[in-house]
């Protein structure tokens, strides 16, 4: 028999890509069950007289409205937005541009709705210009149009940075042939960019559906009154307010059953490619297109400008505010900021690296399963918490792991743990494309080359994935920078972190130096993106030296 | 490298060690509070100095993100909790903590309040407490509202803003505020409103900051006692509080002793600190709010400059815990109709 | 001797009443053996199961008269050479040469030098620090094969190696493989230009499936 010359692969055992994956996926599954099961035990109302109110069917009603409409103005802005960003390949400011649409998903919803209300507000910039100009402000922000508007803001960028991805994956050779067979603009559409949007948009809708489906401080701050009221509202009042366990339960059933719905048929039908950017494709030659020139050229202009002042204004208008705070008293070294800082980030890189590893682990698992239940369970379990409300998981977490484990030690590890979860959804879809990026042919040649285990991890996966997984790095670190409600749900010594320190500053008063947190909190974000967008460009050589 | 076996036996003497140092060790005493008392600039770091200085203790902060958030948790954890005092609860949340039975009496003889109302209560201890009110910017209206009456039948121009009862304390408030004056009528009354409320705020914080001032709208339910910060800290005298002839609904503070502490006695010495000058003098600009003593010179100057409600609006405690659901339901239905 | 006997297989999503493949073959050692027939008669998918990328559902793969059924790919002793797809194309040239001889690229100084000489005889010299996706589609063949050549396996199934290249790629791959055979390697090839065929086989086999 032929010999082989050396020894298997380290870690080259199925059970070693199976395993890790399979146990986080089972752990996701059984704290999410077991944290909606312990609120379930602790019943003492009416389930039944519940579900019958007419106020949750309206909840429901409105929920579903509103983020259905948000999904619709969402993409229908960002089509035109990519298609436009994709015609022109290369202009001053577009990488940074991008990097602002993969932002606008991370910034807290409490600084960017300050944000959003300083230019589009009643007193806003925009308001003074069009007063200026012998113009009123043609809406009323409170309201639907609130909703919309923020849920534009926070989703439009995201889903025009995947087409833009995705649309630059068609061969340039296609674009080559449809250019010389100058088809417009319609016919571009038709023949090249719909049939390369399409099996993206399902997911696509899915993600900004769940987003805006259990959005919260968003819907209620802009939404005018109680006729805005979502789900996840009426969790956080059944438990925050009424001690209501078993309808914060029920409720999180509902929402559980109508995304998690919306996700099985996703999946199902397979449509959940790579969704995030991978940062990888955003540059490049193209060829030139015959709808890139004349006056479209200068619509095109004018819709990315355009584009890029609505996203923009509201981070400059925080800036504009906290800046001078800041100025006046970073200096000062005895400052709570950086207390706070140094604590925030000593929850939130844990949380982003752990986040990076539970998906690494969880792709590697349904990488190796073959169709069936457990691969569609390991794959749905990385999207629960997105659906189920970081209240409900804390909560149900505390009613499983409280007795007497003393929670106070713990705290800051569980709310790492939680937010890391939280991040789960957002890290797949960055890596999951990535992760597969070898394929076919050469999938062959690596077995036959017995490059399995640590060695294809090393050789094939790791330098593909370095660049994406800084930026799932980024994400999952970020979101967790952000978080206020759960570790405002697990309480805290009195130190408080960026966001714990922004609530106490506006609690008491203290607007200048809450401008001034919010600030530095978004430019902390912004520094962790750019950071680690430019750890991951560094040119990678693979390692080897020889002569 | 220890083996198990030597770990194992090394355990006891670590074990009675850590005995040891917790049987030397100063006691602690775990107080669950919200983030407006322990943060930096509010009454908590200052007042923890003020009692460790005498109680040879240790004073420890557990900040949850509100009084209802404080009550929560008390019912998670039931007797198992590290708690052995809760500060932050107020007369709305009283009675539900009262039922739970998680709480002792203070056994205390309070000392000579300074409240709009009579208090007797063998469990809470009030430590703070204001009105409610429409805060404005004089700069945008000169003439507000005078009354409830007047504010519900101004003109829908005039925009404010509110907090959801749902999800609020002060949201709260304004909610008991109209039933306690238009009684039945209340959710008429509501909807007369509702064409002024420009949006209703999921917290304080978020129409304070992000709305308020933003400059959005020029009226916002806050506290009697607002404007007493903006004068006294930020030297403004740009945002006043508008009296209401009806009357102001009133909230307490209030803190007690948890009942399966094992530091109850330390328990009930911070009790009879909390109602002494040392204690209430950081209060008025700290906390924002009317001090449950008379301090008498040490109240600042601005507190002079408050208004004075001609009456304390207040339901009686029992009547928010059995009523409290239906009234919100009410509100509900009258503003979603 | 590389023995097929009555090798069965059936693509599984495949309709009922779809074809499946009974093969039989016979390779001496040191022969280069042409498959040839109509396209879709199986003559990838039986390199596909000697290189043990499908399973079969019976019959019987031998090499010096043991079985290599219960083997997986990466025990058995064979490389491929597919039409393309070869390399990783974020790898260095000689990184994917490595490959080859160590799947963690855990090479010695010696085996270094005999890739850089393996390369000369490619005339891709100058391309060992190359990333793999910045060469054209011929050069990529040629390293392909190289990389083949450098492996100790005594099988080499060539699939379609050396379509859509130019005159010149093409002699340069065949002088290669024709050394490789004189050499001593097993050579399976699948190629639809006689060119190949006439050039490198001893033999050209075309009864080698049969419907099943």
């Amino acid at each position: 028999m032929h010999a082989a010359t050396h020894n298997s692969p380290p870690l080259a055992h199925r059970n070693w890509q199976l395993a890790p994956g399979l146990v986080f996926s089972g752990l996701i599954l059984l704290l999410t069950g077991g944290g909606l099961l312990a609120l379930f035990l602790r019943a003492d109302s009416d389930l039944a007289a519940l579900w019958q109110s007419a106020y949750l069917q309206g909840v429901i009603r409105f929920t579903v409205w509103q983020a259905t409409l948000s999904v619709l103005g969402s993409l229908l802005i960002a089509i035109p937005v990519a298609r436009a960003l994709v015609r022109h390949p290369s202009f001053p400011g577009r990488s940074g541009l991008l990097r602002l649409m993969e932002m606008s998903l991370v910034m807290p919803s409490i600084v960017a709705v300050s944000g959003l209300v300083a230019v589009y507000g009643r007193n806003g910039w925009l308001a003074e210009l069009l007063q200026w100009a012998g113009a009123e402000l043609p809406w009323n922000l409170y309201g639907l149009t609130g909703i919309l508007l923020a849920h534009i803001f926070f989703n439009a960028p995201l889903a025009a940075r995947i087409m833009v991805q995705t649309l630059e994956r068609v061969p340039a050779n296609q674009r080559r042939v449809a250019s010389q067979l100058g088809l417009g603009s319609w016919q571009l559409w038709r023949v090249l960019d719909w049939p390369a949007l399409r099996p993206v948009l399902p997911g696509l809708a899915a993600l900004v559906f769940s987003l805006c489906f259990t959005s919260f401080a968003i819907v209620v701050t802009l939404g005018g009154g109680p006729g805005a009221t979502t789900i996840e509202v009426a969790i956080y009042q059944a438990l925050r307010f009424e001690f209501d366990f078993n309808r914060a339960a029920l409720l999180a059933c509902v929402q559980l059953l109508i995304c998690g719905g919306l996700w099985w048929l996703v999946f199902r039908q397979n449509r959940h490619q790579a969704m995030l950017p991978d940062q990888s494709l955003s540059v490049g030659a193209h060829a030139r297109r015959p709808d890139s020139t004349g006056w479209r050229r200068s619509a095109d202009q004018a819709l990315i400008g355009l584009f890029a002042l609505f996203l923009a204004l509201p981070v400059l208008a925080i800036a504009w505010r906290g800046i001078p705070w800041l100025a006046g008293e970073l200096v000062d070294s005895e400052l709570a900021l950086w207390g706070a800082t140094l604590r925030s980030l000593a929850i939130a890189l844990p949380a982003g690296m752990l986040a990076v590893v539970l998906t690494l682990a969880l792709l590697a698992a349904t990488n190796a399963l073959k169709p069936g239940l457990p691969r569609s369970l390991a794959s749905v379990s990385g999207y629960l918490p997105l659906i189920v409300p970081p209240i409900v998981l804390g909560t149900g977490l505390f009613l499983l792991i409280q007795p007497r484990l003393g929670i106070q030690d713990y705290g800051l590890a569980v709310v790492a743990l939680i937010n890391s979860l939280m991040a789960l959804p957002f890290t797949l879809q960055v890596l999951r494309g990535p992760f597969q990026a070898n394929s076919g042919s050469t999938l062959r040649i690596a077995d036959q080359l017995d490059i399995r285990g640590w060695y294809r991890w090393r050789w094939l996966q790791w330098p593909r994935l370095k660049r994406p997984v800084t930026l799932a790095l980024g994400y999952g670190t970020t979101l967790s920078l952000g978080d206020f409600g759960v570790i405002a749900l697990f309480g805290s010594p009195a130190q408080p972190t960026l966001p714990m320190l922004l609530h106490q500053q506006l609690g008491s008063y203290q607007i200048a130096p809450a401008t001034g947190t919010a600030c530095w909190l978004l430019g902390l974000i912004t520094a962790i993106f750019v950071l680690l967008s430019r750890l991951g460009r560094t040119p990678g050589t693979s390692g080897v030296n020889h002569a | 490298m220890m083996n198990v076996r030597q770990m194992l036996r090394t355990a006891p003497i670590l074990l009675g060690l850590l005995a040891v140092h917790q049987a030397y060790a100063e006691p602690v005493l775990t107080v669950y509070t919200h983030p407006s008392f322990a943060a930096e600039w509010g009454p908590g770091p200052a007042i923890k100095e003020a009692f460790e200085e005498r109680c040879n203790c240790q004073l420890r902060f557990t900040v949850l993100d509100s009084g209802g958030a404080i009550l929560q948790r008390l019912r998670l954890e039931g007797a198992g909790t590290s708690a052995d005092l809760v500060l932050g609860l107020d007369t709305s949340t009283m009675e539900t903590a009262r039922a739970t039975g998680l709480l002792a009496q203070h056994e205390l003889s309070l000392p000579e309040l300074s409240l709009p109302v009579d208090w007797q209560d063998p469990v809470f201890v009030p430590y703070d407490w204001g009105y409610f009110a429409f805060v404005y910017d004089t700069e945008q209206i000169d003439n507000p509202p005078e009354s409830l009456e007047a504010l519900v039948n101004a003109p829908d121009d005039l925009k404010i803003i509110i907090q959801d009862p749902r999800t609020s304390t002060p949201g709260l408030g304004l909610l008991l505020w109209m039933k306690h004056v238009f009684g039945d009528q209340a959710d008429e009354r509501w909807q007369q409103l509702q064409g002024k409320i420009l949006t209703t705020t999921q917290s304080w914080s978020d129409g304070y900051f992000s709305l308020f001032m933003n400059g959005e709208a020029p009226m916002i339910l806050s506290y009697s006692t607002s404007p007493a910060y903006h004068m006294a800290v930020d030297k403004t005298d740009r945002y006043q509080a508008a009296p209401f002839e009806e009357g102001h609904y009133l909230q307490v503070e209030v803190a007690a002793v948890v009942n399966s502490s094992d530091q109850k006695a330390l328990a009930r010495a911070f009790l009879d600190f909390m109602l002494t000058p040392n204690f209430q003098r950081h209060i008025p600009l700290k906390n924002v709010m009317y001090p449950a003593i008379d301090l008498g010179d040490e109240l600042p100057d601005v507190f002079d400059r408050l208004i004075e409600p001609s009456r304390a609006l207040m339901f009686p405690p029992e009547a928010l815990r059995d009523h409290r659901q239906d009234w919100v339901n009410e509100w509900l239905d009258a503003m979603t109709r | 001797m590389l023995e097929i006997n009555d090798l069965l297989f059936r693509y599984p999503a495949q309709a009922a009443g779809s074809k499946g493949w009974r093969f039989n073959l016979n390779v001496q050692e040191g022969e280069c053996v042409a498959l040839s027939g109509p396209s879709g008669c199986g003559k990838s998918t039986l390199l596909n199961l000697i290189a043990g990328f499908l399973t079969p559902s019976g019959g019987a793969i031998r090499w010096q008269g043991q079985s290599l059924s219960a083997l997986p790919p990466w025990r058995r002793p064979v490389t491929t050479v597919f039409q393309e797809q070869n390399l990783f194309d974020h790898l260095t040239v000689a990184e994917n040469m490595g490959l080859g001889l160590h799947p963690g690229l855990r090479l010695s100084q010696q085996q270094w030098s005999r890739i850089d000489t393996m390369l000369d005889a490619v005339s891709l010299g100058d391309f060992g620090k190359r990333r793999a996706d910045n060469l054209s589609g011929g050069q990529r063949q040629r390293v392909a094969v190289a990389r083949a050549l450098l492996r100790p396996q005594p099988i080499l199934l060539l699939d379609e190696p050396m379509t859509g290249l130019d005159d010149d790629n093409r002699h340069t791959l065949q002088a290669l493989l024709l050394r490789a055979r004189d050499q001593g390697k097993t050579l399976v090839l699948v190629s639809h230009d006689v060119r190949d065929r006439e050039v490198l086989a001893n033999r050209e086999v075309t009864d080698f499936y049969h419907p099943w």
